[in-house]
């Protein structure tokens, strides 16, 4: 036996049983016949490759390992010899005859490799039953004890028939029972629905008369291009007798005889024309004429000839903006619309799905889907018309305060606060004043010139805050205590200049210097330090101590006085915290993430994920070769160094048992190999890969460690806090 | 062979010799054979088998139906191919039929016009074979798992019975009434023996794990219970004290001359013990996988040297050697766990019985000729072949290129 043949040879098995396809590579299958064909050898260690493939739970590896199996079973009487000797473990392995060991998922295949199997075995039957004993043993076996039926086509069981009657039926019901109610709901639904669509119809026609059906069901895609495509072409003859004809813009000259489409077009085109008023359409036929003969004709009109192509260009982008006008037929149409589109159609799509499901008589399927139809097509009307709702908050605010008629007979006046210094002129014989008096009405005291000069600057700075604005308003206003406030103040800063002015000699150098000071100095928060500034506190830090509480008795040396150095220095000291000014961070972390993106973060010096904070390139690559190195190092580094627990044996089995990715499957360091199933043989179906239900992520959130171990915990502390309660109760206190 | 037959023609050798190495290297080459079927009676496992001694022509099988049938196993027809078919039943339409699963049958020992079953309708029915009618009914308490007849008895006729309780019940067929218990044991008897070397010996196995070997005179108690570790305490933990498996024991049999006592457990052990002083041969069999929740009926070899047990495994019957505990090979045919094997030691052939329902007959296949006369091997090759084309390869053309 050569080596590398046999090598070869489980080398191709191994290929062949682990491609996930239905069918055999052909060539390959041809080079192990090939190698079998050549000694016996091969043939025996073919079966047992076969029989270890066989054994793997995985469908698909059997149904490829079945399938070379039979394909030598017809060539080769050894193989033959060796597996019959051994059929019943294959039997198990195919056909499912063991029940506590049935076929591995997936399912699909599992179902294929079966029927597929029990075929076989029937042909190998009728070719090899008579040579071979214990083929026709296996063959009756599956026949009267297993009670496959070798006609179905299926190749079930009989308990595996039954299973599935009992299962159609139940569905049978279930599907019955809805059927029903949805019957029930249909008859409910349905006059709903038809008043539904009528009226939003109705809605529809009042707010776009309609008549040509432009807006139709289901326009053609083209019309959507129609801005740019010719629309109507409106042939014309020069001796027609159409009486009422519009030539417009006119591009080419045909000399076509009208054929039907025109005719039809011109009659659409003209009555659309005595409507189309509203539509914002580009066309321009406004004046229809009645042209008799040609020369009046063209006296009327300049134009040589009747026969025109005519394009019109209909805008089927309607734009309806919601007016006042037909504010309740818009919102009308809205509800309808909202009510079609979220409950109407809906219920009768799923009406529709129970119908088709069950098979129900074609009378009320048809109505279902002609219902369905007009829903359809009423939203696609709705979607054509491009409705500008406005906005429906405020919509519904303003209705209710328009709502009052007597409302609008009022002149909306703005709101007036506090006193009004300046009353315009034209108003002022409301006030009961006269026209145009001085000025200076409101202005008492003393300075009557300030006021005046200030109010033109409030209106024209509607920026001003309504805090300040009331304030200046108070000020004005002399009735006010603020008034008054400001009368004093001004005062005293008139005396203050006045005093200044009147003193130059003690002041006029060094006092403009304290000015420029004072504007420099820090204002500080006023302190035990300040209150005692640049003198000698005799008192600070001394705490007077009474060692003997006696009332005669004195101990012989007595220290009174202890001095704290601490509260010493505190009275002399100040504490003032410097805080810089706080400055947002501009920069991005940018590193590399295994999504493909750059780290978001905006750390200032160090990112808690991607150390620190370097500079990168758009592609998050490290700009400094001496960064990129010692990052390089670090990963190296990070590598070598993967702590004992993640010993990736240890990983996989955890794993295995489990059932949870740890990761394991990544490369560690140098020497180790990722040896994940997936990665040996991709085109297999992932068993492992859990179905993404609604359960297994539901599972995943509650039966997850840390939410087990709060649950725990909660329930231990309770039974605690019982046991506490009662502990020295004797019962309690033995648990 | 050729040696045998000069060294037994010039009187060399011992005629038990030359019998023994045939018989031995018929064993050895046991196989299903096509030449021999057994008629599919039973509609359901088949759970004990028979073959009586006096001919060695008839076999008795009793199924989880409830159905026992006689098969002729005498092949009169002068051609290789023979079914043996079944030359009377007691189906289920008969009135005396068991009601539920017959776990034992056993012919009379010393005449084929009686045989014994017994059933788990708490029944042990003794029945006429030429009317097929049964002339005894015991009824018991319990589901009854075993029922055995000395072999060798000439001075009793009792039968002893292993049922649900723990008591080993002994019937005498001369009275027909239950005339003995046996108590010891503490749970349910699944396998009871008659030693085949002295008539008043009984082994019986029990679900406590424990085999006890009686004297039916002796009222008191039995003679000593077969212990795994051979009386070492240190090895044993305190309750696996005096043990004979650490499982239930399901499985009894002596060899042919009643000096050795095979037992099988749930342990998936086989053990060997000397009859006599109930000491464990420690002879390892290896795993003998075992699931069965009642008796397991298994047989030794007869006339062989050395002897061979042949055990059902799963579905498979497993052959050993008995006394080096080799596993010589194991015989696949069974589809489903076999329950029950037979060794007819006149033609060296083995009966066994399974749950798929089928009664498989073990043949030696006919030895070739040997290669010094290569004409006649490949003339006999060419024949065959052409006889039967389904052992031809039939690799295509198409598969060389």
């Amino acid at each position: 036996m050569d080596q590398t043949k046999r090598d070869k040879l489980s080398e191709l098995v191994e290929e062949l049983t682990t491609s996930g396809e239905p069918q055999l590579n052909e060539g390959k299958m041809k080079e192990v016949k090939k190698i079998c064909k050549t000694s016996n050898e091969y043939i025996e260690h073919f079966y047992h490759l076969i029989m270890t493939q066989l054994n793997q739970e995985h469908a698909e590896i059997r149904l490829s390992a079945f399938q070379m199996a039979s394909e030598l079973f017809s060539r080769s009487h050894h193989f033959r010899v060796l597996l019959v000797t051994n059929l019943q473990e294959f039997l198990e392995l195919t056909v499912e005859t063991d029940i506590e060991q049935p076929l591995p998922p997936p399912k699909e295949v599992a179902r294929k490799l079966k029927s597929l199997a029990i075929q076989t075995v029937q042909s190998w039957y009728a070719t090899y039953g008579e040579a071979y004993k214990k083929l026709s043993l296996g063959y009756n076996f599956l026949k009267q004890v297993k009670k496959v039926d070798f006609h179905d086509v299926e190749a079930r069981t009989l308990a595996e028939r039954k299973r599935q009657e009992e299962k159609q039926k139940r569905l049978e019901r279930i599907y019955k029972e809805k059927l029903e109610k949805a019957k029930q709901e249909m008859e409910e639904m349905v006059p709903e629905i038809e008043r539904c669509l009528t009226e939003m119809n109705n809605c529809l026609t009042l707010v776009l008369p309609d008549d040509f059906n432009f807006c139709s069901l289901d326009p053609p895609p083209a019309n959507q291009e129609a801005v740019s495509t010719p629309f109507f072409q409106d042939r014309r003859n020069s001796s027609g007798s159409c009486d009422n004809e519009q030539p417009c813009c006119s591009k080419e000259l045909t000399n076509n005889r009208d054929d039907k489409m025109a005719e039809v077009k011109e009659g659409e085109e003209e009555t659309k024309a005595e409507e189309e008023a509203e539509e914002e359409s580009s066309e321009e036929e406004s004046e229809t004429e009645e042209v008799l003969d040609e020369d009046s004709f063209i006296r009327s009109t300049g134009l040589i000839s009747h026969n025109y192509h005519l394009d019109l260009d209909i805008s089927l982008d309607l734009k309806l903006k919601e007016t006042e006008e037909n504010e309740a037929v818009m919102n009308n149409l809205k509800d309808l619309h909202r009510l079609i589109s979220t409950n109407h159609i809906t219920a009768v799509q799923s009406w529709i799905q129970i119908f088709t499901k069950v098979g129900v008589e074609e009378e009320l399927l048809r109505r279902a889907i002609d219902l369905k139809k007009s829903l359809q097509s009423a939203l696609q009307k709705h979607e054509d018309m491009h409705i500008d709702y406005k906005h429906r908050d405020r919509r519904v605010m303003k209705v209710s305060e328009d709502g009052e008629e007597d409302d609008e007979d009022f002149e909306e006046v703005p709101e007036k606060e506090g006193f009004e210094p300046h009353i315009p002129d034209h108003l002022r014989a409301e006030y009961g004043l006269d026209p145009l008096p001085s000025t200076s009405t409101s202005a008492v005291g003393p300075n009557p010139v300030k006021p005046v000069v200030k109010p033109p600057t409030l209106p024209s700075a509607p920026t001003v805050s309504r805090l300040k604005r009331r304030m200046l308003d108070e000020e004005q206003d002399p009735t006010c205590a603020a008034a008054t406030l400001r009368v004093l103040k001004q005062r005293m800063c008139s005396e203050g200049s006045l005093s200044e002015s009147g003193d130059p000699a003690l002041s006029g150098d060094s006092g403009s210097k304290d000015s420029k000071k004072n504007q420099e100095a820090p204002v500080i928060p006023f302190g035990l330090d300040i209150y005692y500034w640049g003198q000698e506190q005799p008192t600070a830090g001394k705490i007077i101590k009474y060692s003997s509480q006696h009332q005669f008795w004195v101990p012989n040396e007595v220290e009174e006085e202890v001095e704290n150095k601490e509260l010493s220095a505190q009275m002399k000291s100040r504490y003032i915290t410097f805080a810089g000014r706080f400055q947002p961070v501009q920069h991005k972390c940018r590193a590399p993430m295994p999504n493909g993106s750059l780290c978001e973060r905006q750390d200032r010096v160090k990112c808690p994920f991607h150390g620190p904070i370097i500079p990168r390139d758009e592609l998050g690559r490290p700009t400094n070769p001496e960064d990129a190195a010692r990052l390089e190092r670090e990963e190296w580094k990070r590598r070598e160094e993967q702590p004992d627990w993640r010993d990736p044996e240890l990983m996989r089995d955890i794993e295995a048992a489990t059932g949870e990715d740890l990761g394991s499957s990544r490369k560690f360091g140098k020497g180790n190999k990722g040896k994940g199933k997936k990665k040996k043989y991709p085109n297999l179906t992932d068993l492992k890969q859990k179905a993404n239900t609604a359960h297994s992520r539901l599972e995943k959130k509650v039966f997850n460690k840390s939410s087990m171990r709060r649950v725990a915990e909660v329930l231990n502390k309770m039974d605690k806090r019982k046991h506490e309660k009662f502990s020295n109760q004797f019962n309690y206190a033995l648990k | 062979m050729l040696s045998f037959l000069a060294a037994r023609q010039t009187g060399l050798d011992d005629p038990i010799r030359f019998r023994r190495a045939e018989s031995t290297r018929r064993v050895l080459n046991l196989e299903l054979n096509s030449d021999r079927d057994v008629a599919q009676i039973h509609g359901n496992g088949v759970n004990t088998l028979d073959i009586e001694v006096i001919e060695g022509r008839y076999m008795l099988s009793g199924g989880s139906d409830g159905v026992i049938a006689i098969y002729d196993l005498e092949n009169n027809s002068k051609k290789p191919q023979y079914t043996c078919k079944a030359i009377c039943t007691v189906g289920r339409s008969s009135r005396h039929v068991h009601k539920f699963s017959v776990e034992t049958v056993q012919w009379y020992p010393h005449d084929t016009g009686m045989f014994v079953s017994s059933s788990f309708d708490k029944t042990m029915k003794v029945w006429d074979t030429e009317t097929l009618k049964p002339a005894e009914v015991f009824q018991f308490e319990g589901n009854v798992y075993c029922h055995h007849m000395s072999p060798i008895a000439r001075k009793h006729s009792l039968v002893a019975v292993g049922t649900k309780d723990p008591k080993v019940q002994l019937c005498d067929l001369k009275s027909g009434s239950r005339i003995h218990i046996l108590q010891g044991h503490r749970g349910e008897i699944l396998s009871v023996r008659w030693s085949p070397r002295y008539e008043n010996i009984l082994a019986t196995a029990s679900s406590d794990s424990r085999v006890r070997i009686w004297d039916v005179r002796r009222a008191s108690g039995s003679l000593f219970t077969l212990d795994q570790y051979n009386g070492d305490k240190s090895k044993a933990s305190s309750e696996a004290v005096n043990t004979a498996h650490n499982g239930r024991v399901n499985g009894l049999c002596f060899t042919g001359d009643g000096l050795y006592l095979l037992t099988t457990g749930t342990d998936d052990r086989m053990r060997l013990w000397n009859s006599a002083s109930g000491e464990n041969t420690l002879v390892n069999y290896g795993k003998v996988s075992n699931e069965s929740r009642k008796g397991l009926k298994f047989t030794v070899s007869r006339g062989c040297s050395p002897e061979f047990v042949f055990v059902p495994c799963d579905s498979s019957v497993a052959v050993y050697a008995l006394h080096t505990g080799e596993l010589v090979t194991m015989l696949r045919g069974h589809y489903n766990n076999v329950d029950c094997c037979e060794f007819h030691s006149d033609y060296q052939e083995l009966y066994s019985g399974g749950k798929d329902c089928n009664i498989l007959a073990w043949v030696p296949v006919v030895r070739h000729a040997d290669v010094e006369d290569e004409k006649a091997t490949s003339a006999r090759g060419g024949t065959q072949s052409v006889a039967n084309p389904a052992f031809e390869d039939a690799w295509s053309s198409s598969d060389e290129d």
